[in-house]
């Protein structure tokens, strides 16, 4: 199905059903597979690559080359960073409650997508 | 901590350590931080003290918990407000109508109770989203349809009781319609069962709407008289084939004929698909390629089209038409799509274009004709919801694009019922164009086309930004509810309203001396004395708060 992310295992364990809470049982908490589960079920749809993505057109659009519009390639992104946008929403892109993504998914999801991120 | 009004510091403490104890201190939620998650992504009011916004929040994970909740509340006269996955954006999110209600967020009970394919039916609780119900259907591989609005991270249930709408075919776009069966926990924290449900030993729950007596399902919807757990829906088999036609017309004249044919063709199930009108001449899209224009562009135009197109008036001018002629750019394009065998849909498709044949210049194409499943490789090609698959594609609308630097903080939509004439789209474009223009709202283009979602009505929906500048959201808003009263004087009213207009949308509905609401109220003191549920939800206020806010 290619509106599916084809991102990895965790992913199409997400995609089959077997949700996040498996990925987070095989895993342990906080590792990016995890995160990678999180991101598939909550965030591809807006930010896979690719225009018919939302989220990643408007960051195309915003960043005018200066930086890709796609999350996953980001070098910069910081757990910070990425708490804080899904706590409070962006744009059109609104705040993800505690019964959506839990505080130890935030955590999992965070270090997944600032996993390129040097750490100082 | 926030408390609710007219509630005690220690009544408040007292009911949240027994939410607590009834749902599992985690899932009761009273920082302002946690709190904060609950607010109107969308809100009008954003950032404005009549901003909605919650005292606490409960998530339940079962329905024995939503009773526990519901009788706490009456205990402590606790006002609540029920959501499903809280995705309502541009009509009230996950806030509450009044604020300071306790949220309870039912997005914890997520299961899927049965798919049944062979009869084609679904049994599912409020938590579960569009996109949970279609791959839990892929992952089974079952070959049944859901049928889903354009953001699919919504609740199937909750957007059915706000009476929300898709794009396959019309038995089933109607989410309200389409529901078979509804489990309800009643402000007494007592449980009901609806339909054949009402038979404890019930084997038809979802495949007799009615049961037996009153059918009482529709007050659930868009109201305030109890909390619904379970819902079950009927799916369209998983059909053999797709065929996708359009019917292009030349002259602005040919509008009022296009929609007499539509409604003839549509009321008699010769198209079922969800009909869409563009207007290639005006720049106009059908619904279904505006995500396309918003992802690549708009179709380009020449400097002599764009200068005609200045000068029309309600979508016409003598000399864009005798433009369109001379170019061969149709005045409209009806787009139309069939699902089925092969041999179905093209005897339908045949008859369609014989139809339309009896007026002047129509003209007729094949978009597609695919078998189905179409190849998951070709899927972002279509819009996605016309064949059950969920997406968030939509969000293009307001989002930054090259084809608009400056994205919004989100919508309102401004969406009356009008009639499915041709002189009803022009006459609601004369009408609220001209009240627009003197409210400053920048709703219009140049003519806007209504939507097709429902059998025998149109909806013509205008969205209204909502910005991050107060004084212009107050401009809008104010602009709002004057459309709103400018459209109850032509007889016109909304499907659905964000709660800070449910008010002014429900005065419109006045007919002897608002005798439809005061039936709201009549039901609300009986079903719910104490007023604990869901307070102001579609204007309908408990005895107790209802002096003050109506």
């Amino acid at each position: 199905m290619s509106r599916l992310p084809s991102l990895s295992r965790a992913a199409a364990a997400v995609v089959l059903g077997l949700g996040i809470g498996a990925a987070f049982a095989q895993d342990g908490p906080g590792t990016q597979a995890a995160g990678r589960a999180v991101y598939a079920q909550w965030c591809a749809p807006c930010h896979d690559p690719g225009v018919t993505h939302p989220g990643t057109h408007a960051l195309t659009v915003k960043y005018q080359g200066i930086k890709s519009g796609v999350l996953l390639e980001w070098k910069d992104l910081t757990p910070v960073t990425v708490k804080y946008l899904v706590r409070h929403g962006i744009s059109v892109m609104p705040q993800f409650r505690k019964t959506e993504i839990s505080d130890r998914e935030l955590d999992a999801l965070a270090e997944f997508l600032s996993r390129n991120t040097p750490r100082s | 901590m926030r408390v609710p009004p007219g509630v005690s510091q220690s009544d408040f403490a007292s009911a949240i350590a027994e939410f607590q104890k009834a749902v599992g201190p985690p899932w009761v939620f009273t920082s302002d931080e946690d709190l904060d998650l609950y607010r109107d992504a969308y809100s009008p009011f954003l950032n404005e003290p009549e901003e909605r916004i919650a005292s606490a929040a409960v998530a339940p994970s079962a329905t024995e918990e939503v009773q526990q909740i519901v009788r706490i509340a009456n205990r402590y006269r606790i006002p609540l407000y029920a959501i499903s996955t809280g995705k309502n954006l541009g009509y009230g999110g996950s806030a509450p109508a009044y604020s300071g209600c306790v949220v309870v967020d039912l997005k914890r009970m997520n299961r899927i109770i049965e798919v049944n394919e062979n009869n084609a039916f679904a049994l599912v609780e409020p938590g579960v989203s569009y996109f949970d119900l279609y791959h839990y259907i892929r992952e089974h591989k079952l070959k049944v349809w859901i049928d889903c609005p354009d953001p699919g991270w919504g609740s199937v249930v909750g957007n059915a009781i706000d009476r929300g709408g898709g794009y396959t075919t019309a038995n089933y776009r109607n989410h309200f319609d389409s529901h078979c069966g509804m489990e309800i926990v009643l402000p007494s924290g007592e449980l009901l069962r609806t339909g054949m449900g009402a038979i404890p030993q019930a084997q038809t729950w979802q495949q007799y709407k009615s049961g037996c007596g009153p059918w009482i399902d529709g007050i659930f919807s868009q109201s305030n008289f109890g909390i619904v757990t379970k819902m079950g829906f009927w799916l369209m088999p998983q059909p053999e084939a797709y065929l996708r036609g359009t019917v292009s017309l030349p002259r602005y004249r040919d509008l009022g004929p296009l929609v007499e044919t539509l409604n003839y063709l549509e009321n008699g199930r010769i198209t079922s698909g969800f009909p869409d009108i563009a207007s290639p001449l005006i720049g106009y899209p059908p619904i279904g390629q505006v995500q396309l224009w918003n992802e690549s562009g708009p179709p380009s135009m020449t400097d002599e089209h764009r200068k005609l197109l200045a000068g029309v008036t309600l979508g016409y001018s003598a000399d864009l038409e005798a433009y369109g002629l001379k170019s061969g750019i149709p005045y409209w394009e009806l787009w139309l799509s069939y699902h089925g065998p092969a041999e179905v849909i093209d005897a339908q498709w045949r008859a369609t274009q014989r139809h339309f044949a009896k007026i002047e210049g129509a003209k007729f194409h094949i978009v597609d004709r695919v078998s189905v499943p179409i190849d998951p490789a070709k899927v972002e090609e279509y819009h996605e919801p016309e064949f059950g698959i969920p997406s968030l594609r939509v969000f293009s609308i307001g989002a930054r694009t090259p084809w608009n630097p400056t994205p919004s903080k989100g919508h309102m939509w401004f969406s009356p019922i009008i009639p499915r004439t041709g002189e009803a789209i022009i006459e609601a474009n004369r009408v609220f164009s001209a009240a627009a223009r003197d409210l400053g709202m920048p709703l219009f283009r140049s003519f806007t086309l209504p939507a097709c979602f429902w059998e025998r009505s149109f909806i013509f929906i205008l969205a209204t930004p909502v910005t991050e500048d107060p004084a212009t959201n107050k401009r809008y808003r104010e602009g709002f509810r004057k459309l709103i009263e400018v459209g109850g004087e032509h007889g016109w009213g909304e499907y659905r309203t964000a709660p800070v207009f449910q008010q002014a949308v429900m005065d419109v509905y006045s007919f002897n001396n608002h005798a439809l609401q005061r039936f709201h109220e009549t039901l609300k003191d009986a079903i719910d004395p104490n007023g604990v549920l869901s307070p102001g939800r579609y204007a309908i206020w408990p005895k107790h708060l209802r002096e003050k806010h109506s």
